[in-house]
């Protein structure tokens, strides 16, 4: 060391120093790289796709999956796969529900989830977010939504809409205005929601928004499921497959999960006793960490 | 595409309510709103304190969904800022940032951490451990740098090591002594005598 010229060990301090200046900023490159890498493979959004490809991709996996997808075969047509980012169920989501809306045109569906939008914008004003970090998220949604109805001078084609939800300057605004509509909700219900979090991750409802809903890219659980089914009103029917057995004894089935909002459960106990439950429209399939949209026959 | 507009929002809203919170962005020029100045004063009851410490911010394209790149312009005696180059080790400016903060949350995370050091999650491992294993040094060294470094006065430490060394106590001793007292002249000075 001490033969080094002063030159020579100058320079290494700079590159010690250059590294460690830009040693977050390479992390962060690298991590934008392979966000790209993965970009080219699979796009936010991908086409709908009979079922027989899901079968095809466990061709010679676990003869329990390949039991369940004949069974998926009976009750669904088609999946629409979306990009493993960790924004997959709040894509998933965004495409599937502005899809039935384009293709059902039910106005009045869309002037309900404005007036649950209207109440999360409250909400999250009087948590004290700071309007102007989530309103330009919250126009981009309203916008979107007028544009999947027919007759404005905005209105879009199924082929648009797939275009946009694979635009990321449209689909990452929508996925975070629905990560602000699910950490309000949390917030707002805290007490509720604290229980399924401290089994989650064992952190405060605060922490948990914070560190697990808020940040693009971090993976959603059905904390998240429940709190954007609730605030939005909507429900949402989670299909899983998994290797588990079913709960029907020893023979295979398919489980899903509906989440039900509150308030829905509310209409249907005061309007009809007994009747069915609503029927979700927007149906998800869910392997473990990841979520794909779902087409019913 | 940086949002501008957002960026100009962000800027009126933080500097604001500069009376309360004493943190400020301010752009370093004009025509361009992706080089920032963040200021933030170094909290109470901390070696910090009295210190005002200005922060480098670059805001990426991506931004607000990238977080904003900041490091400490102002050198800085801490855990997790490394002394060298001023990186900030803090994960809301790295995987955890969400487009829900802004940069004044982001510079109230920063301006926390100068009250909270997490040793164990260090950006300077020589000052992570006499953290852990001196903490009365390091208490010491960070005021020091404070006062040397964050101050309006901190031109000054120059002048006071200069005229210390004129009264014919040798250099070394004197920068030492001014450090282990956090820069006060007099203290300094009683300690050269009495050491």
């Amino acid at each position: 060391m001490q033969n080094q010229d002063a030159s020579e060990t100058s320079v290494q301090t700079s590159e010690v120093d250059d590294w460690a200046n830009f040693r977050d900023d390479d992390i962060l490159q690298q991590q934008s790289a392979i966000v790209t890498e993965e970009a080219g493979k699979i796009p936010f959004l991908g086409d709908k796709e009979p079922l027989t490809s899901l079968a095809a991709e466990y061709k010679s996996g676990s003869p329990i999956l390949l039991e369940k997808i004949k069974l998926l075969n009976e009750q669904y047509a088609a999946i629409r796969r979306t990009r493993g980012d960790g924004n997959c169920f709040f894509r998933s989501f965004m495409f599937a529900y502005l899809e039935h809306i384009l293709e059902s045109q039910d106005r009045a569906e869309v002037d309900r989830i404005k007036t649950n939008v209207e109440e999360c914008r409250k909400t999250l004003l009087s948590l004290g977010y700071v309007e102007f970090t989530f309103e330009d998220f919250f126009t981009l949604f309203l916008e979107q939504l007028e544009s999947v109805l027919s007759g404005n001078e905005d209105s879009i084609s199924h082929d648009e809409l797939v275009q946009r939800s694979r635009d990321q300057s449209i689909s990452d605004y929508v996925v975070m205005f629905f990560r602000f509509i699910a950490s309000g909700e949390i917030k707002k219900r805290s007490e509720f929601y604290e229980p399924f979090i401290q089994g989650l991750t064992n952190t405060s409802v605060q922490q948990f928004c914070k560190s697990s809903v808020e940040p693009m890219g971090e993976e959603s659980d059905h904390v998240h499921i429940t709190a954007l089914s609730d605030a939005l009103g909507v429900p949402i029917r989670v299909v899983y497959l998994d290797r588990s057995h079913g709960d029907k004894g020893s023979s295979v089935s398919v489980n899903h999960h509906d989440f039900t909002p509150v308030a829905c459960d509310l209409t249907n106990a005061t309007s009809a006793s007994g009747s069915e439950a609503v029927k979700p429209f927007v149906t998800l399939l869910y392997r473990p960490g990841h979520y794909d949209i779902l087409y019913p026959k | 595409m940086v949002d501008f507009a957002r960026v100009q929002k962000e800027l009126q809203e933080c500097n604001r309510d500069f009376g309360v919170s004493g943190i400020k962005v301010i752009p370093k020029n004009e025509a361009n709103l992706t080089q920032l100045l963040g200021t933030i004063p170094g909290p109470l009851g901390t070696p910090y304190e009295g210190g005002t410490f200005n922060i480098d911010i670059n805001l990426p394209d991506g931004y607000p969904f990238e977080p904003p790149k900041m490091k400490f312009a102002t050198k800085v005696w801490h855990p997790n800022i490394s002394s060298q180059s001023g990186a900030i080790c803090l994960d809301i400016l790295k995987d955890q940032w969400s487009p829900a903060l802004t940069l004044k949350t982001a510079l109230l995370s920063v301006q926390a951490l100068l009250s909270a050091p997490e040793p164990d999650d260090p950006q300077d491992a020589v000052v992570a451990q006499q953290y852990l294993r001196e903490y009365q040094t390091y208490v010491g060294t960070a005021r020091y740098w404070t006062e040397a470094f964050a101050k309006a006065s901190s031109l000054n430490v120059e002048e006071k090591v200069q005229k210390l060394v004129e009264m014919g106590f040798p250099e070394a001793l004197v920068r030492s002594a001014l450090e282990s007292v956090g820069g006060d002249e007099n203290l300094a000075l009683e300690k050269l005598c009495s050491g």
